[in-house]
């Protein structure tokens, strides 16, 4: 036991020697970090947030409202039997809201017992974005919106702002608990 | 040791412990029955033989005892008292608690030495427990819990398919529309006969479905039994504690309810028991003084009552003092003297289920902790299910639940609010009426009607939720409203429409929307979209001190509205055909709405419109078809018709004017002038 705390000099060496083949590794297999991302248009702009929250992508049903409410949760609609709420996340982020055309989408994102539905201006697809090439959100941008903007690119020529879709998912505002 | 033999002495000590118990409390009723003893003799014979034989020396070891103990009474050496039983039910208990521990593999929770030693004294063996186990443990739900998921969803996809039944329906009704139509088309003959055969097999699969569905509800319930028993025991210990005499009866108790229904049950019977023997029975010579027999009566009483259990728990106690009541609930500030001196005696009882109020003189050790009545009010609110209060000071007090059988399907109202369709569980549906103007009147200012010989608040059921109300689009001078029901209360609520009653399938709203006020989860309806389930208790909480405003001078203008001209409004797009309803309502016009040209057809035959307004690409017939239509009936050969299209090239207005139309707006230049001037023109 005691051998074990005491300075042990081929033990140390192994690992580094490990964690040197293993950095090699990685950097072989993805020279740079891309970060798979669904694209959408919110306020005219472009958003993005990592694919694998995202469990599909519908037209905007028939949204029934429900009363007593904070506007943003616009109405409920049936997705193969389960009820789920459509939110409307523009007004959180401190974007217009233009009316939505027949291009609107929803993003359903299903997390722990808990999906709804984003609705979007539309969808633009998927894309890797390098995430190397994120910028921190420029701070014109009001306090509120930043805390669910993780940072913005230029990607093509445009620029994208990637959702903090997690935090954005926890805020108070996306439930109703009228206990 | 094997598992597989622990989970088997476990099942058989469970059943042994069963019938020890149940045997014991008959056996006090019935001290000479032998037969009993015998039975009782071989409990715990077995008992300890298993025991042993798995090396559970401890439990064998009391399983003796009692065995000893029981043969005494058999050879009529012990007599056969209240006190050995108690003693030979502590001994079950004892058991009890250490079969559970095995299931959990906690150490035994009771100290053999000190346990036998008070056992053999016939003192109390309560100092030998060594270990409180937390709450009562109910394995069997417990057990059955994890299968009731599966269950949940077996229902929930059963749920589906009753929705998809009704498309088909809906569907199966539309083909036989066509039929009707299609005069004189070719293959007439043989769409006829597939709408028949497409009829009998909806018939055949809405069969299957209601007999599945009966299954699936079948395998979540559970006789009423499987709780009760547990209150037996808790009835006589608790009486016998406070030196009272009980005789607890039960009735129905194979009736068979949802076992989440179950779930809530238990509080509200322990708290009403635990009321009963507390609050209600006397002490015997009490009783005796008052001429009544010296053992008191608590009866439970289950029986189906239609789609619903009827439940009473009725004592032939104290009964309650309504005067007593008042006073109490006035001293705890739960109402003030103007109310307790307005307030019948009859509701007066209700005060009970009031959160602060306790009726209890004394608090005693298991239902004065503050909480009380309203705990039961709070559940049966949570099961939909009405709460009635019943009794005769000195004679009896009576609980009586209503619950629905199960919760996941419910008979409900379907009705439009704001445009909306919401659900309203029929339970609480007293009637659906019509109203006008000269119906309603005002208390303190507070628009009322009279339903049945008793006054009603009325409110705007749009305007409790916090939605549009619509006052421009009453028409024909009256509104219809929904009577609801909670216990002795009614409220009526104006609704845009009754869409009829349907057996609905219950669903949460999801983790996102936890509760949302004045709904209790929403349902799919049989167009696929989702409607919401009002939750009627809490509509009562809000509408106190709500009024509708105004109502009877919207339906008044209504009224008046309807002199100046009846036009129908025909167009498939809602947007289209709510627009020049309101504009056109607001402009002192009586608008009907009819979404197709054979929706059209089918109103202008119960009814004398003015002016017709038509679309003309629609499903089914279009706008010239109808206009053609309408030309050829006697009473409507002269009614001017306007043709709104969005189609603006001379060929279709020329159509127009053939089919019999008067004039033709373009929906482009739609303009709120041209339309009103256009019906002016026309009709004044």
């Amino acid at each position: 036991m005691a051998d074990n705390r005491t300075y042990d000099i081929r033990s140390i060496l192994e690992e580094m020697r490990q964690e040197y083949w293993q950095g090699l590794a990685e950097s072989e297999e993805s020279p740079e970090e891309l970060l798979e991302c669904v694209t959408f248009t919110l306020g005219g702009e472009t958003y993005a947030f990592e694919t694998i929250h995202a469990s599909e992508v519908i037209r905007v049903p028939k949204l029934v409202k429900v009363p007593g409410v904070q506007q943003l949760i616009v109405g409920i609609f049936n997705l193969r039997g389960e009820i789920i709420a459509a939110v409307d996340i523009r007004s959180l982020l401190g974007i217009p809201s233009p009316q939505l055309t027949a291009g609107a989408r929803i993003i359903v994102i299903k997390r722990d017992g808990f999906t709804t539905g984003i609705i979007t201006e539309g969808v633009q697809g998927v894309v890797a974005l390098p995430l190397e090439m994120f910028e921190p959100v420029v701070k014109s941008v009001a306090a509120g919106a930043r805390e669910f903007i993780r940072g913005q690119i230029n990607h093509d020529g445009r620029m994208a702002m990637l959702l903090d879709i997690v935090r954005l998912l926890e805020s108070p505002e996306l439930t109703v608990n009228h206990d | 040791m094997a598992t597989k033999y622990l989970d088997i002495f476990l099942k058989e000590a469970e059943e042994h412990i069963g019938s020890l118990q149940n045997r014991l409390l008959v056996l006090e009723k019935e001290p000479g029955n032998k037969v009993l003893i015998h039975d009782l003799l071989r409990n715990a014979h077995t008992l300890k033989g298993s025991a042993r034989m798995l090396g559970f020396e401890d439990i064998s070891v009391i399983a003796h005892r009692m065995e000893d103990f029981l043969k005494e009474m058999e050879d009529g050496e012990r007599a056969v008292d209240s006190a050995g039983v108690d003693l030979l039910l502590q001994g079950t208990d004892a058991i009890n608690r250490m079969t559970d521990a095995l299931a959990k593999g906690a150490p035994s929770p009771i100290d053999l030495e000190k346990f036998i030693a008070a056992f053999d004294s016939g003192g109390s063996t309560a100092e030998a427990i060594t270990t409180q186990e937390s709450g009562e443990a109910e394995t069997q739900i417990d057990t059955v819990r994890t299968s009731v998921k599966t269950l949940d969803s077996l229902v929930n996809l059963l749920g589906e398919l009753i929705i998809n039944k009704k498309r088909f329906e809906d569907k199966t009704s539309d083909l036989k529309e066509i039929c009707r139509e299609s005069d004189g088309m070719d293959n007439l003959a043989r769409l006829k006969d597939f709408h028949r055969n497409l009829e009998e097999d909806v018939l055949y699969l809405g069969f299957i479905i209601q007999q599945l569905h009966a299954e699936a509800m079948a395998l979540r319930m559970l006789p009423l039994k499987t709780i009760t028993d547990g209150y037996v025991r808790m009835v006589r210990d608790l009486s016998k504690s406070q030196g009272k005499e009980v005789n607890f009866e039960i009735v129905g108790d194979h009736i068979e309810v949802d076992r989440i229904l179950l779930e809530s049950l238990k509080p509200m019977f322990l708290h009403m028991l635990t009321n009963a023997v507390d609050h209600g029975i006397e002490l015997p010579e009490e009783r005796v003084a008052r001429g009544k027999p010296r053992a008191g009566t608590i009866r439970l009483t289950a029986r189906h009552e239609g789609n619903s259990v009827a439940i009473e728990i009725r004592d032939d106690g104290a009964g309650m003092d309504p005067h007593r009541i008042k006073q109490t609930a006035l001293r705890r500030g739960v109402i003030d003297r103007e109310e307790a001196e307005m307030m019948r005696d009859e509701e007066a009882l209700y005060l009970t289920l009031r959160q602060g109020f306790s009726t209890s003189e004394i608090v005693t050790d298991i239902s004065g902790r503050g909480v009380g009545m309203d705990v039961v009010k709070m559940s049966i609110e949570k099961v939909k299910g009405n709460l009635t209060l019943k009794s005769e000071v000195g004679a009896y007090t009576e609980v009586q639940l209503q619950l629905p059988l199960t919760l996941a399907v419910i008979d409900a109202l379907i009705v439009t609010c704001a445009e909306q369709p919401f659900a309203i569980p029929l339970s609480y549906v007293q009637e659906t009426i019509k109203i006008r103007a000269e119906d309603i009147s005002t208390v303190a200012g507070k628009e009322v009607i009279s339903v049945r010989n008793s006054t009603v608040p009325l409110i705007s059921l749009a305007g409790l939720l916090g939605l549009q109300e619509q006052k421009a689009l009453i028409s024909g001078g009256k509104v219809s409203a929904v009577i609801l029901k909670q216990r002795d209360q009614a409220v009526a609520c104006i609704i845009d429409r009754n869409n009829g009653t349907s057996e609905i399938v219950v669903k949460s709203l999801g983790g996102q929307l936890k509760r949302v006020r004045h709904t209790f989860g929403a349902t799919i309806l049989g167009d696929g979209n989702p409607a919401l389930i009002l939750d009627v208790p809490d509509i009562f909480t809000t509408s106190e001190g709500v009024s509708s405003v105004d109502m009877r001078k919207a339906i008044h203008e209504s009224q008046i509205r309807a002199s100046r001209g009846s036009v129908l409004v025909v167009d498939d797009s809602i947007t289209t055909r709510t627009m020049e309803k309101s504009i056109l309502t607001a402009h002192g016009y009586d608008v009907t709405i009819a979404i197709s040209a054979e929706d059209a057809l089918e109103k202008v035959a119960t009814a004398a419109f003015d002016l017709v307004i038509s679309d003309v690409e629609m499903p089914g017939l279009n706008g010239f078809q109808l206009t053609a239509r309408l030309r050829a009936m006697e009473e409507y050969r002269e009614v001017p018709v306007i043709i709104v299209s969005s189609l603006s090239k001379d060929e279709h207005k020329r159509q127009a004017m053939e089919a019999g139309a008067q004039a033709y707006i373009v929906k482009g230049a739609f303009e709120q002038g041209t339309l009103l001037d256009t019906v002016e023109s026309l009709i004044g």
